[in-house]
């Protein structure tokens, strides 16, 4: 029998909802070595667990009784950062569900094993995979902090070996060059292992490049072509579907995801793109059937969210059923009543009290989301939906206002600025009007920022410091607004020397900069200067 | 076949793989562990098989890593029987789908162990652009019947569920697929005995 090395060190964390597999599992493990065993019958208490403990290797059925799979449970500890990515997470499957775990998502297990397994073929298997462990751990940690560059630089040092690792290594890189926005570099490296073979990531891989060099027709071309050779892969309809959905082809992407869904039941993501394009594309029926059926499967599971609630409830509204949508607001304040949920909920409640004619209690859930807390924390999704129910409840002026902040936020980002013209549009705006409404906006902001670099190039430091400083108190997400005002703080300290309160300011600003966004061009400005300030 | 059957044969297969289970905890009953294990497998199989259209999902693998887990795991079904691995004719990474190559060659490996007097042999190499898994075993050879004249399997199901096997390994390697090239697999004694290869492009 082999002997995994050094496993009586190695936390495990076992996961399944079947008493007898469960006891087999602890029985295997326990007397194949591991000491440091926790074995647990739900998610819940797999998360509770995971919240208190490290794990090196978790260990999931995919079927978990009726509710949330392995591979949604999977997606959720990903998406949330629950776990991290050096964590061996390896699905446990049945034949009946094997298509279904293999369906590769964006979101695979590490390794899955097909019932039944001996312990021996688990070991020897666990061996490698603690191997592969250990090779990845810095590229590991480097993807933990989101930390792209890093990772393409580690994945750099251990290709030069060329050893069994190659494509695996290649597979991560290009994917970080992507996130990366280098995506010129990810199409060579993507049409360089093509060349070598034709595999299903790479292809993909280099359709999600040739999308971010503005190529969406070849991109669209080839991911097409991926899903006549792999009717399975999960991860080509779901890009698909986003490209085809940007490029306005609504319909389009809405049928290839239900494509997708006939195959495998689906991630909540997908479940959560499908909804919003069957209500975009005036097919609230078809939102209404597949939430309704998620959310009673996820009843009580941790992957749900506020919005799925509120995407069932306009679905719902859409078709008239306002009784219906206002008691699936009702079944979502169970579980959902922090502050950022509450505007999601209290405005969906708003317009389906509009839509059933009654204006006062309609007024009275819209102020219940103005009034539910700070608008800089909230998302700009919730800006967008509060200033969709003022418009239609006549309080232009504030509808504008949570524009201006969503935009002012987040100053460059076309996409949100795509959905607050479809807002200004379907509140009675022309199309000129909207776009100008943006560009003042916008504008406005920049002109902020320009002013402060100004003064800052003209030497005077302190009021670049005053603007800066008051203007990302307005908007503390507006990254370049962010980057700038630490920027300034540590141009001034070089200047006229250490200042410790002015020290923490700066490296406040840097902080927030790095956890919105951990590769933002500016951090590196600023540490340069702050490098200058040690010497 | 319907529903019912599947269900059926997946609570048996449940159960012979908790026998198996049992079994290994005893200690003493290795032979006894490896029929239940073989014939959950078996079940397995059958439903995998009974599927429209295999899912087939193509990656790297380092062929070493891979036959040392299958080796590992039939070492302990078997362990009067010494089972080799020989890989330093292969590339560090080959490309195929993992799972379902193994449950095709654990077939064959199997069946090996089952008929070989002492030693089994696991090889990885290439040639003429394809990838060769080879499995070798000292045993009386597959007989007459099985070897049909062009080296591809019977499609008949013989006896110990040999039959099943290949038609399973043959169906797994025709599903990779490299342009114009499909996957086979080749059957042939020698004066030591069988030999079950697999040709993947």
């Amino acid at each position: 029998m082999a002997i995994v090395s050094n496993i009586s060190d190695k936390w495990i964390l076992v996961i399944d909802d079947m008493e007898g597999m469960r006891s087999q599992l602890r029985m295997s493990l326990s007397s194949s070595g591991f000491a440091k065993l926790h074995v647990v019958s739900s998610i819940k208490e797999a998360l509770e667990r995971l919240a208190t403990n490290h794990y090196d290797v978790v260990l999931c059925d995919y079927s978990l009784g009726d509710s949330t799979n392995g591979q949604q449970f999977l997606e959720y500890l990903r998406t949330a950062d629950l776990i991290n990515r050096n964590t061996i997470f390896v699905m446990i499957t049945a034949e009946q569900s094997y298509a279904k775990v293999v369906a590769a998502s964006d979101c695979a297990p590490d390794d899955y094993l097909l019932k039944p397994f001996t312990a021996a073929e688990f070991n020897a298997r666990l061996e490698k995979l603690l191997e592969r462990q250990t090779y990845f751990s810095a590229i590991d940690r480097a993807s933990d902090k989101k930390n792209w560059g890093r990772m393409i630089a580690e994945c750099d040092t251990l290709l030069a070996a060329r050893d069994k690792f190659f494509f695996d290594l290649c597979k991560i890189k290009g994917a970080a060059l992507i996130r990366n926005n280098q995506a010129q570099l990810a199409e060579t490296l993507y049409r360089e292992i093509i060349a070598m073979r034709p595999l299903g990531w790479a292809k993909l891989g280099l359709a999600r490049a040739l999308a971010q060099l503005d190529k969406a027709a070849e991109a669209e071309q080839l991911a097409k072509e991926i899903l006549v050779e792999m009717p399975q892969f999960m991860a080509a309809y779901d890009f698909l579907g986003k490209l085809l959905a940007e490029s306005g082809d609504k319909k389009g992407a809405l049928a290839i995801l239900q494509k997708a869904r006939d195959i495998a039941p689906g991630t909540m993501n997908r479940i959560r793109e499908l909804s919003a394009l069957a209500v975009h594309t005036g097919q609230p029926e078809i939102a209404e059937k597949v939430m309704r059926e998620t959310l009673i499967q996820h009843k009580h599971s941790p992957v749900r969210q506020a919005d799925d609630y509120a995407v069932l409830s306009r679905a719902l509204i859409h078709q008239g059923k306002t009784a219906e949508a206002l008691n699936v607001i009702q079944d979502a304040r169970k579980s959902f009543s922090d502050s950022p949920n509450n505007v999601i909920l209290a405005v969906t409640e708003s317009a389906a009290h509009l839509a059933s004619g009654n204006h006062k209690l309609a007024h009275v859930s819209l102020e219940k989301a103005l009034s539910a807390g700070e608008l800089c924390n909230f998302s700009a999704n919730a800006l967008l939906a509060m200033s969709e129910a003022c418009f239609t409840l006549g309080r232009e002026e504030d509808a504008t206002r949570l524009l201006n902040h969503a935009i002012q936020n987040n100053h460059d980002d076309v996409t949100l600025k795509n959905k607050v013209h479809a807002v200004l549009i379907a509140s009675g705006k022309d199309a000129a009007e909207a776009t100008a409404l943006i560009e003042t906006c916008t504008a406005e902001v920049i002109a902020l920022n320009n002013e402060g670099v100004q003064h800052a190039q003209a030497g005077n430091l302190s009021e670049a410091i005053a603007l800066l400083g008051k203007a990302s108190v307005r908007l503390p997400n507006n990254l370049q607004i962010l980057g700038n005002a630490a920027l300034v703080i540590a141009l001034d300290l070089v200047r006229n020397g250490k200042e410790s309160a002015k020290l923490a300011q700066c490296l406040s600003y840097r902080e927030s900069l790095i956890k919105k966004s951990p590769n933002h061009a500016k951090i590196a400005q600023i540490d340069t200067m702050l490098k200058q300030l040690k010497s | 076949m319907n529903d019912l059957h599947d269900a059926v044969m997946h609570d048996v297969k449940n159960q012979l793989a908790e026998l198996a289970l049992r079994l290994r905890a005893r200690g003493d009953a290795s032979v006894e562990m490896d029929i239940a294990m073989s014939a959950s497998r078996r079940l397995t199989e059958m439903l995998l098989l009974g599927r429209a259209d295999l899912c087939v999902n193509i990656d790297s693998v380092n062929p070493a890593d891979f036959l040392n887990i299958l080796a590992a795991e039939y070492a302990e079904r078997f362990p009067n029987i010494t089972i080799r691995v020989e890989t330093v004719r292969a590339p560090e990474s080959v490309f195929f789908d993992d799972a379902l190559i193994r449950l095709a060659l654990g077939n064959a490996l199997h069946n090996a162990c089952h008929y070989a007097k002492s030693c089994v042999q696991l090889t990885a190499f290439e040639q003429d652009n394809m990838l060769i898994l080879e499995v070798c075993d000292d045993g009386p050879g597959f007989p007459a019947s099985q070897i049909s004249s062009d080296g591809t399997a019977p499609s008949a199901v013989s006896r110990t569920g040999t039959g099943l096997g290949l038609h399973l390994a043959h169906k797994i390697a025709g599903a990779h697929r490299l342009n114009d090239h499909r996957g086979y697999i080749q059957l042939h004694n020698d004066e030591s005995g069988g030999i079950f290869r697999m040709l993947l492009p």
